[in-house]
């Protein structure tokens, strides 16, 4: 059986007590198959009782255990010590507290905050007389292409891995949050939902549109959510019922109707369409160079030449979706 | 100290729907008290679903249902409770549902059902196979809905009673450290299972530690039926991680190390789908007898086999399951079959309750795990655990609301909370000569050996007395952390003190219980005894904290005892 040395390097701090957090390293002999929280375990059991984190189910559903590993938000119960030893070449691994959310003590953090704010958006089905039964002995018919809309976003287990490296949730209050706006779609493409698409006036509400995409959120979530698909989609929603006089939905629209004069990006007239004269004034300068140094095109694009197969393809992916 | 109307341990699916159930009721001031955050409760682990005779797949009636629990349980469930449970299933199931519960679908857009152990049709209801998930995320959300309050990350502590009516609770508040006092007019048992006494080996949750029934015992409310465990035949190889019963009411085979479909010898009609208690003593006699495989550390195990099944079938109805086999043992089962043995999983035992979930002290209810109404008997069938909690939540939850109306508060002598802080504070003081993963690990081992599959009146004894001897030596065990935020070494030094208290209950009615029942298979009786043993096992802790056991009848309504066969 295969064995390693390996330290672990720990985050500890208790706010009641210390000034500040600091490092503590744990050298155990680890075996084969180990879990990161397997491990966890055996320094609270053989080395030191005071360490503190949280887990419970211990196979991935609970979501109780989400910490970084080297960095990376991990549910210290499904990853292997080995597998993230070998990933970075070493025989250390850090673990830390999840990011965006205050230390309570060592590795476990305070969701309170990340709770009231999915809580305020409403993540619950208000059922719709018209399509939910009033009696107990019908049930709603729902296909199964029906629940595939919104079956994979009812797989997320709240471990906040994404809400803790979410770009726009550090920058924005305001923001709903991924996992919170995720759940928010949910409910808007279930046909049993008596909101339905006026949820998506929710996610503008939380500023859905200061999402960058940078899909961090869909590279951590160990449930495979992917919440900026849900915020995608939500965004989609928001259009079509007519939220559309805003910078993000502008922007979005200018790109489509671009590509469907032309099949190019007219990167002239975006600022344009999408902030409208503000938009011009503030893109003068980049765009002064950008004619002084001859990459600017004409506002006026000739359609490239398979341009009526491009808007077929289009309009059969917007069919499908 | 607080005040609440009702207090509600735990937040698991019984928790919330009592929860649900309460709130319906406006004015009323009711709290759910909760060791976790509330989706974090091990109904989540459920995988494979939750039956009900709605007969969208094919022609059944509750009356089938109730017959196939009655027989499951081997004849000692109460059957006017099963009679109820089965008969509220379907309704229940569509309450859910248009709470918004994602269940799987047919084609023709009603509620999608599989076939499960025991069950004569295709009656189980699905989400995939992360039913328990999705229900418990669905009641969570309706609590939210409804402003449901939580306390979160609390632990209970003891019960405060008057010998006869409920007087409220203590507990922590592990976020600070505080030992409060909780006065209320009903307070309801939610707490989960407690197979984690099986430590090592159990696809239970860290925290299925028995607090509800341990707390029970200490304040003289009996247990019944604590016998009964049952061991789920599909464990994960190394962790004892649940693989559902799903994976073969969808076609999986069981192997063994000749490559025969071992199940054939032990219940020719049902094969893979016999009763748990069957299939694990099935799978446990392949591996005694050699016919099993033995990996180098030596773990021994047999084969679950989905091979066949097909990538889309496995990837769309067990795609969990998938994603587990390769975390935990590396195994893709649309590639290889996945190594599993039976691990402790569920107890059937518990408080003893009425069917509307009353125990013996007014205003104290238990429901799901912790309690024991029973629908369950000597072993439960699959898919009826998920059933049993939102029931008998409802229920549980509606009668405490009618219980309350017109009843004054019952003093609650301060000195209560006082005691527990001094319960406490003799653990941070003891002489710490004991440890706690030591005394964890020799529990977990003496009670796998002498109250596991298979058990003998030599090996409970031996069992019974470990376990005393364990309980002795418990009194060393020192909680080295003394901070008061989020002490988890406290936490668990708590659950290991309830923990054995639960485990000598198991021991003792196994002890006394000389047939073969059910989960409860002993060799030295290997037959059901029904002329002496057709009765419920109660065992009570008397003032002089000696434990009593006593018996009690089993309702019988329409369904005679019969030998069982599968």
């Amino acid at each position: 059986m295969e064995r390693r040395e390996v330290t672990f390097r720990i985050k500890r701090f208790n706010p009641k007590k210390d000034v500040r957090p600091y490092y503590q390293e744990y050298k155990l002999t680890v075996p084969r198959g180990m879990t990161i929280l397997e491990a966890l375990q055996f320094i609270k059991d053989e080395i030191d009782p005071t360490l503190a984190f949280r887990a419970f189910c211990r196979s991935a559903i609970c979501g109780s255990c989400a910490i970084k590993v080297n960095g990376f938000p991990k549910l210290a119960c499904k990853t292997q010590v080995f597998t993230e030893l070998d990933k970075f070449k070493t025989s250390l691994l850090t673990l830390e507290p999840l990011d965006n959310m205050e230390v309570i003590r060592d590795l476990i953090v305070d969701w309170d905050g990340a709770f009231e704010r999915m809580k305020e958006l409403k993540p619950y089905l208000i059922p719709d007389p018209k399509v939910v039964p009033d009696t107990l002995d019908e049930e709603t018919r729902v296909y199964p292409e029906e629940l595939k809309k919104y079956d994979k976003f009812t797989d997320c287990i709240l471990c906040t891995s994404c809400y803790s490296i979410c770009t726009a949730t550090q920058i924005d209050e305001g923001y709903g949050g991924p996992f919170q706006l995720a759940r928010l779609y949910r409910f808007a493409v279930d046909k049993r939902d008596g909101l339905k698409e006026e949820r998506a006036k929710i996610g503008y509400a939380y500023d859905m549109w200061n999402c960058v995409r940078c899909e961090k959120c869909a590279d951590v979530c160990p449930k495979h959510v992917g919440p900026v698909d849900a915020i995608m989609r939500l965004r989609g929603i928001s259009i079509d019922i007519g939220l559309k006089d805003n910078p993000g939905a502008r922007h979005v629209l200018a790109f489509y109707k671009s590509l469907m004069e032309s099949g190019l990006l007219n990167e002239v007239l975006l600022p344009l369409r999408a902030k409208g004269i503000k938009g011009v004034l503030e893109n003068l300068p980049v765009g002064i160079k950008m004619i002084l140094k001859g990459k600017a095109h004409s506002p006026i694009m000739k359609p490239i030449s398979e341009h009526e197969s491009l808007i077929k393809l289009m309009k059969a992916a917007m069919e499908v979706e | 100290m607080l005040t609440y109307d009702i207090v509600i341990v735990g937040a698991g699916g019984g928790g919330l729907y009592a929860a649900l159930e309460t709130s319906r009721c406006k004015g009323l001031r009711v709290a759910v008290l909760t060791k976790v955050y509330p989706t974090r409760s091990h109904t989540g682990a459920a995988q494979g679903g939750i039956n009900a005779a709605l007969g969208n797949v094919a022609p059944d009636s509750p009356e089938k249902h109730a017959y196939d629990t009655v027989k499951g349980s081997d004849f000692l469930a109460d059957q006017d409770a099963v009679e109820l449970m089965c008969e509220m299933a379907p309704k229940v199931i569509r309450e859910m549902e248009h709470m918004g519960l994602p269940f799987s679908r047919l084609s023709d857009g009603r509620i999608a059902q599989r076939p499960f152990g025991g069950a004569s049709f295709p009656r189980t209801c699905y989400a995939a196979d992360k039913t328990g998930h999705v229900m418990l995320q669905t009641l969570y959300e309706q609590c939210i809905r409804f402003g449901v309050e939580f306390l979160n990350e609390w632990f209970a502590l003891s019960l405060v009673h008057n010998g006869e009516r409920i007087a409220g609770l203590t507990a922590v508040n592990l976020r600070t450290g505080s030992i409060v006092g909780i006065r209320a007019r009903a307070v309801i048992l939610a707490t989960g299972g407690h197979a984690r006494i099986y430590w090592k080996r159990t696809s239970n949750a860290l925290g299925n530690t028995g607090d509800g029934p341990a707390m029970a015992l200490r304040a003289g409310v009996p247990l019944k039926d604590m016998e009964f465990v049952q061991f789920h035949p599909t464990g994960l190889r190394r962790t004892g991680i649940l693989v559902t019963e799903g994976a073969r009411g969808e076609g999986g085979y069981l192997i063994n190390a000749k490559g025969e479909r071992f199940m054939e010898r032990y219940a020719p009609e049902k094969m893979e789908l016999a009763p748990r208690d069957l299939v694990s003593r099935a799978i446990e006699t392949e591996i005694m007898e050699g016919r099993g495989f033995e990996d180098e550390e030596g773990n021994k195990f047999v084969y679950l086999d989905l091979r066949h099944l097909g990538r889309k079938k496995i990837l769309e109805r067990l795609p969990q399951i998938r994603e587990l086999a390769i975390d935990f043992e590396g195994v893709d089962p649309i590639e290889e079959p996945i190594p599993v043995r039976p691990t402790a999983h569920y107890s059937m035992g518990g408080i003893d309750t009425d069917k509307f979930g009353r125990t013996s002290i007014k205003g104290l209810y238990a429901v799901g795990e912790c309690g024991c109404v029973s629908v369950h008997g000597a072993n439960r069938l699959g898919g009826n655990s998920l059933l049993d909690i939102v029931v008998f939540g409802k229920i549980a939850g509606k009668d405490a609301v009618e219980s309350i109306e017109g009843l004054d508060f019952v003093s609650f002598p301060e000195s209560k909370v006082k005691d527990e802080g001094e319960r406490i504070k003799a653990l941070f003081n003891s002489d710490g000569s004991e440890k706690l993963s030591q005394l964890r690990n020799e529990l977990s081992d003496v009670m796998s050996e002498g109250v596991g599959i298979f058990r003998s009146e030599e090996g409970i004894r031996r069992a019974l007395n470990k376990v005393r001897e364990i309980k002795e030596r418990a009194k060393k065990l020192k909680v080295y952390d003394t901070e008061l935020t989020f002490n988890t070494n406290l936490q668990q030094t708590l659950e290991f003190l309830n923990m054995i208290e639960v485990a000598e209950t198991i021991a003792l009615g196994a002890l006394e219980r000389k047939e073969s029942r059910g989960a409860h298979s002993r060799t030295d009786y290997p037959k059901r005894d029904d002329e002496k043993f057709l009765k419920h096992s109660i065992i009570r802790k008397g003032d002089d904290g000696e434990l009593r056991v006593s018996w009690k009848p089993v309702v019988i309504t329409k369904f005679p005892p019969e030998e069982r066969k599968y």
